[in-house]
C-alpha cells in the first residue's frame, strides 16, 4: 500500500459521496467553462470586424459602447490621410441587419469599390458594385453559400430587394459573412451623408505603426485607434462589460462550488471520525491526515473538472440553439478551457476542503474512539 | 526523543525500553469535576505482562490513553519506554513506532481490507511500500488470518478483526502493546484464538503487555492482575 493508493481508494469506496462532491465541482466548472466560451465567442464576433480589413490598425470614435456604433466623417478619413506616415486610409460605414432566424445580425458594410482592394476584398465570382448603384450588393463568399445565393440572385436588405452582382472572398470568416454596398447610396439609406464607422490604416513601409497612431490620436480628441484585443477592450464598453460579467460570475460560481464542497465535506466528517482516530490513533500526524483530506479532495477536483467540461459544452449546445442567441454565438473551443476548468477545479475543493481537513487534523483521537 | 529524556533513561535503568513507570497521576475532566485518575501509582517492567481490572469509570481507559500519549495528565510522572511522556516532542511518533494500540471495538477501518488494516500503521514510516506489504503478510501469518488477507471488517467474525487489530498494533515493532478490552465483546473461542496469539507473540519476543479486562479469566492469564478503584491501584487484600 502507498499513501496515494489509499487517497484514491477511499474516493473510491465512497462513491456517492465523492460522486456527489464531484458534481459540486462540476457544477461550478460549467459554468465557469461555458461562461468563458460565451464570453470568448461574443468578443470575437465583436471584435471580428477590425480583422477584415486588412490593416495595420483601425480608427474609432472614441467612447463609444459598441464599436459597430462608432460616428466618424469623410472629413476625418481625409485628415488622417494626410498624416504622415500614412499610406492609405479606408472609410467605412457599418450596421446590422436582422436577415432571418438563422442570420439575426448581419454586418453590413458601406465601401467605396476603389476601396475594395485596398481592403483586402477579393471577387470570388461576378464583379464589383458600381459606385452609385442603388440596387447592388456583394455577398460574402460564407454568406451566400449559406443563404443559397448566387451572382445574379436577389437578396432583400435594408428595405428594398437587392441584386448580388459578385460574391467576395476576405479570408476572414467574419468578413465572409457580411453584405457590401456602395458606399454612397449605403449613406444615403442610413441617412448619413458623409458619414462613416471605422477607418482602416496602413502604414508607409519602415514606418513604426506605433508612431503612426499616436500621430493619428493627436489629430483629434475624438479619435481612437486599436490594432489589438486589448485595444479593442479600450475602445469598446461592451467588450469591458461583459468581461467584467464574466468575472463575476466566474467569481460567484467559485464561491458557491467551494460552500458545496465545504457542505459535502464537512458532514462526511461526522461518519469519518471513528476513522480519523484510528489513523491518529496509530500514529498518524495532523499533517499526513490534512494531506489525506487534501489530495482525496484533489481527486475529486480532477473527476469534477473533467465532468463540467462536459457538461459545459451541453450547456454551450443549448445556447447556441436558444432562439434569440442563434446565430450570435459562434463558440470556438479552445484548449484554454481545459486549463481554466482544472483551475477552477482545484480552487473550489481546496478552499471547500480547507475548513473540514483543518478540523479532522484537530480532531482529538480518544474523543473519536468514544463516540459510539 | 530529546536529549534532556535521553539522559533520564540512562539515569534510571527502570524505566527504559519496555517498562513504565507511572507515579502520582492524576487527570480530571469537567474542569476537575471528574476525577478520573485520582494518584495512581504504577510499575511494569519490560517484558512484563500485566491485567488491569477494576469497575465501569474508574480510569481505566483514561489510564490507557495516557500511556498511548493520546492525552497527557494533569500531574504526575509517567515514562513509558523511555520516553517522559509529561513533556514529548511528537506524540504521532512516540504512537507510531514505541506502542502498539488495541481497543475493544472498531479498530478497523471498514472499507479497508485485513492487509490494508494492517498497512496503514506502516505509511509515514522508513518502509518501502514493497516492505510493507511483506511484513503486512507476515503479520496476518502471525495471527492465524493468512487467508483472510482480502477481506474486510464486515466480512470478518469479531474475533478475527481483534487479531488484525493486534497485528496492526504489532506493525512497526513496539516494545508495548496496549490492548484496552480487546476480548470484551468476544466468545470464549475467539478469546481463547486472540490469547493464544498473544501467548506466541511473547514466545517470539520479549513484549510488554498491559491489557485492560472485565473478564477475571482473561486477566488471570497475565503475570500479574492489577485492581484500580477510583482512579487508584487497590492494595491487594489476599
Ligand atoms: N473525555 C472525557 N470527558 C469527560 N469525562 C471523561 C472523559 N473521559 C473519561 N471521563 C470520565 O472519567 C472516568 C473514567 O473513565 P474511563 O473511560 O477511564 O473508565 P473505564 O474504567 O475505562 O470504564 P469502562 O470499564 O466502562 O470502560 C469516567 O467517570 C468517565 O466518565
Ligand atoms: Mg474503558
Amino acid at each position: 500500500m502507498s499513501f496515494g493508493w489509499l487517497v484514491r481508494h477511499n474516493v473510491w469506496s465512497k462513491k456517492v459521496r465523492s460522486g456527489l462532491t464531484a458534481l459540486a465541482v462540476a457544477i461550478g466548472v460549467m459554468t465557469v467553462v461555458a461562461l468563458g466560451i460565451v464570453t470568448d465567442s461574443l468578443k470575437t464576433t465583436a471584435a471580428g470586424v477590425l480583422q477584415v480589413g486588412a490593416a495595420d490598425f483601425t480608427v474609432a470614435q472614441k467612447g463609444v459602447n459598441d464599436i459597430l456604433s462608432s460616428a466618424l466623417t469623410e472629413q476625418q478619413l481625409a485628415k488622417v490621410r494626410g498624416i504622415d506616415g500614412v499610406r492609405s486610409a479606408t472609410g467605412v460605414l457599418l450596421d446590422t441587419e436582422r436577415l432571418d432566424k438563422a442570420h439575426p445580425l448581419v454586418v453590413e458594410v458601406g465601401i467605396k469599390p476603389v476601396d475594395l482592394k485596398p481592403f483586402g476584398v477579393q471577387i470570388a465570382d461576378g464583379r464589383a458594385f458600381r459606385a452609385d448603384a442603388e440596387n447592388e450588393v456583394m455577398l460574402g463568399i460564407h454568406l451566400a453559400q449559406d443563404l443559397g445565393i448566387k451572382v445574379g440572385g436577389t437578396i432583400h436588405v435594408t428595405d428594398k430587394t437587392m441584386r448580388v452582382v459578385g460574391v467576395f472572398n476576405t479570408g476572414n470568416t467574419f468578413g465572409d459573412s457580411t453584405v457590401m454596398f456602395p458606399l454612397a447610396p449605403f449613406q444615403a439609406y442610413q441617412r448619413q451623408p458623409g458619414g462613416l464607422s471605422l477607418l482602416f490604416v496602413k502604414v508607409d513601409p519602415g514606418t513604426k505603426v506605433s508612431q503612426v497612431r499616436s500621430a493619428v490620436e493627436r489629430s483629434s480628441p475624438l479619435l481612437v485607434t486599436i490594432s489589438s484585443l486589448i485595444d479593442f477592450g479600450r475602445a469598446d464598453r461592451s467588450y469591458q462589460l461583459i468581461t467584467a460579467a464574466d468575472r463575476a460570475a466566474t467569481f460567484l460560481a467559485i464561491a458557491v462550488g467551494a460552500i458545496f464542497v465545504m457542505n459535502a465535506m464537512v458532514l462526511s466528517l461526522v461518519e469519518r471520525y471513528r476513522e480519523f482516530g484510528i489513523l491518529r490513533a496509530v500514529g498518524w500526524s495532523r499533517r499526513r491526515l490534512i494531506a489525506l483530506v487534501f489530495g482525496e479532495a484533489m481527486v475529486i477536483a480532477f473527476i469534477g473538472a473533467a465532468l463540467g467540461v462536459g457538461l459545459g459544452f451541453v450547456a454551450i449546445s443549448i445556447l447556441e440553439n436558444l432562439p434569440s442567441l442563434e446565430g450570435v454565438l459562434k463558440p470556438t473551443f479552445e484548449s484554454w478551457v481545459f486549463g481554466r476548468a482544472l483551475l477552477t477545479a482545484i480552487l473550489v475543493t481546496a478552499i471547500g476542503a480547507l475548513y473540514p481537513a483543518l478540523r479532522a487534523a484537530h480532531l482529538s483521537p480518544q474523543e473519536a474512539m468514544r463516540r459510539e | 526523543m530529546s536529549s534532556q529524556t535521553r539522559s533520564e533513561t540512562r539515569r534510571e535503568v527502570s524505566t527504559g525500553t519496555g517498562a513504565i513507570v507511572a507515579e502520582n497521576l492524576v487527570k480530571s475532566f469537567d474542569k476537575g469535576i471528574v476525577k478520573a485518575l485520582d494518584g495512581l501509582t504504577l510499575r511494569v517492567s519490560a517484558g512484563e505482562y500485566v491485567s488491569i481490572t477494576g469497575p465501569s469509570g474508574c480510569g481505566k481507559s483514561t489510564l490507557m490513553h495516557m500511556l498511548a500519549a493520546l492525552d497527557r495528565p494533569d500531574s504526575g510522572r509517567l515514562m513509558v519506554d523511555g520516553a517522559d511522556l509529561m513533556r514529548l516532542h511528537d506524540p504521532d511518533g512516540f504512537r507510531r513506532s514505541r506502542v502498539g494500540l488495541v481497543f475493544q471495538m472498531h479498530n478497523l477501518l471498514a472499507h479497508l481490507d485485513a492487509k490494508a488494516n494492517v498497512s496503514i500503521a506502516m505509511l509515514g514510516t522508513s518502509r518501502t511500500r514493497r516492505q510493507i506489504s511483506e511484513r503486512a503478510d507476515e503479520l496476518l501469518e502471525m495471527v492465524g488470518l493468512a487467508a483472510f488477507s482480502h477481506r474486510r471488517p464486515p466480512e470478518m467474525s469479531g474475533g478475527e478483526r481483534q487479531r488484525v487489530a493486534i497485528a496492526r498494533a504489532l506493525a512497526n515493532e513496539p516494545s508495548i502493546l496496549l490492548a484496552d478490552e480487546p476480548t470484551g465483546s468476544l466468545d470464549s473461542h475467539s478469546v481463547d484464538r486472540v490469547l493464544n496469539v498473544l501467548d506466541d507473540l511473547r514466545r517470539e519476543r520479549p513484549v510488554t503487555i498491559v491489557m485492560v479486562t472485565h473478564d477475571d479469566g482473561v486477566a488471570m492469564t497475565a503475570d500479574r492482575m492489577i485492581h484500580l478503584v477510583d482512579g487508584r491501584v487497590s492494595e491487594p487484600t489476599a
